[in-house]
């Protein structure tokens, strides 16, 4: 994701602060369709497949990266068809009933929402993200928090990555962890990641770290940036106008 | 005496009640000097160093840089003014890009765009860096890990440079390029190391620990040369001066 966001391209460079409110507006206004608004959702999709396209992202590797999420996203919404039963419309003998429908619509928020928070960050990176929350007056301590678990997701994954090749290495006849040394590996990897995290805080400190990350902006917001906000939201508005 | 040293007066410290890692540790490093701390593994090189910028609290005995004892309060102080290499470069830095960890202290600092922008130009410039400057941390080498992390103490223009084991894992050529560009500073620096051969070339002094008591202190060629005093205290002649190739 750091790689994506350190590119150079034309959304990479619009200001992190109008493609925070862009994000947040189309996030607000997506999750406040009628859950039997399908055409509503369908037009809301313009915005991250435009995004897509236009910055170059590839949408598989996309899915690649959100393969955890998207799952849990899905299920959201999957016994609607069980509890809400009434018929919608009928193709023969096939009825589509109100379930089915609002079960899409709650899956397509969820994706929407995944898919344009992961358009954000892939094109502005945490810190230029959390710089901007700040400029939103959002409370420092929740940029830091932010910024802080990012880095500690990072020292977790790359000590559990350790200390899988080293089982594997010495387990070699064994497919995966077996389930008797899962306890010791998962404590052995609280205690590793928790001592790195450790000497990373006192990195931080002996660089004058005391509780709040400093970042002066790489641009400042120009009219370009204020464009790109101001067309994306009248785009968004339209959307929730016409098709409500 | 001169405006930048660091002085210890029978400093004693154990991580346990009862059982000291370091004893009695009394020295002055000054201006421009250049010291080496020399040690068997767990002779205390490591906490002493950490003592000096206040990660250990609880020390007995005497710490002061810059006539400043080394208390809660003054941390912020004597932590703007002393910059600590890590052995590891992976604690070291935590930011995406080089770029970012470089800037990370002289922002803390609350220095305008302008000069951070300046300090950390410079940086990477006497750590012959520049062409890293937007390059992912995770994408680096073990050798330009380690530079980047001398750059981000010097964006801080610190008067002291404590440096832990700084070749280590660094191949012969970054090693070679470590020490040139450790020899150009003129910082009070404090390195410790395993790597004799670079205290050799990189230390006018050397002070030889052993289980937390300095039993030497003198001129680095001096101390490096005593093969007897050297094994006595579970270390061996810098292959230098054995005749051998350095690795």
């Amino acid at each position: 994701m750091d790689e994506l966001a350190a590119r150079d391209t034309w959304l990479n460079r619009v200001h992190p602060l109008a493609k925070l409110l862009v994000t947040l507006a189309c996030i607000s206004v997506t999750v406040s369709f009628s859950k039997y608004n399908l055409v509503g959702l369908l037009v809301m999709a313009v915005y991250p497949a435009s995004l897509f396209i236009l910055n170059e992202l590839s949408f598989p590797d996309a899915l690649r990266r959100l393969r955890v999420v998207l799952p849990l996203v899905c299920m959201v919404g999957l016994f609607n068809p069980f509890f809400d039963r009434e018929p919608a419309a009928s193709f023969g003998s096939f009825t589509v009933t109100y379930g089915m429908i609002s079960m899409v619509t709650l899956m397509m928020k969820g994706i929407l929402a995944v898919l344009s928070s992961y358009l954000l960050v892939a094109s502005t990176g945490i810190e230029s993200l959390c710089y901007a929350l700040r400029r939103l007056h959002v409370p420092a301590i929740l940029g830091t928090q932010i910024l802080l678990t990012c880095r500690y997701i990072s020292l977790l994954l790359a000590e559990a990555d350790r200390i899988v090749q080293a089982y594997s290495l010495r387990a070699p006849r064994q497919k995966g962890v077996h389930f008797k040394v899962w306890g010791s590996l998962a404590g052995q990897l609280l205690l590793r990641s928790m001592d790195r995290a450790n000497e990373v805080y006192e990195s931080m400190s002996l660089r004058g770290f005391t509780g709040e990350f400093y970042d002066h902006p790489k641009n400042a917001f120009q009219w370009k940036d204020a464009w790109y906000l101001i067309l994306w939201l009248l785009l968004i508005a339209a959307a929730r106008y016409f098709w409500r | 005496m001169s405006h930048i040293h660091i002085t210890l007066k029978d400093v004693s410290f154990g991580y346990e009640k009862n059982k000291n890692i370091l004893t009695n540790i009394s020295f002055t490093a000054r201006e421009q000097e250049s010291v080496g701390l020399i040690g068997a593994n767990g002779a205390g090189k490591s906490t002493l160093l950490k003592l000096l910028v206040g990660l250990l609290p609880g020390y007995q005995g005497s710490v002061e840089i810059m006539d400043t004892a080394v208390k809660k309060e003054t941390l912020p102080w004597i932590r703007e003014r002393t910059g600590y290499v890590f052995q590891d470069s992976d604690s070291q830095l935590f930011m995406s890009t080089a770029y970012e960890d470089i800037a990370f202290a002289p922002r803390n600092y609350g220095l305008p765009a302008d000069e951070v922008e300046r300090r950390t130009a410079r940086a990477l410039d006497l750590t012959r860096i520049t062409h890293l400057r937007d390059k992912q941390i995770y994408k680096m080498s073990g050798g330009e890990k380690k530079l980047v992390s001398i750059a981000t103490i010097l964006s801080m223009s610190p008067d002291i440079i404590l440096m832990d084991e700084p070749s280590i894992a660094l191949d012969p050529k970054n090693r070679r390029n470590l020490i040139q560009i450790l020899n150009q500073f003129t910082h009070l620096k404090i390195i410790a190391s395993h790597d004799l051969d670079l205290i050799l070339d990189t230390c006018q002094r050397t002070i030889l620990l052993s289980r937390g008591n300095i039993v030497a202190d003198g001129p680095t060629a001096e101390i490096l040369k005593n093969q007897k005093l050297l094994e006595q205290h579970d270390l061996e002649l810098p292959l230098s001066l054995l005749g051998r190739p350095q690795t």
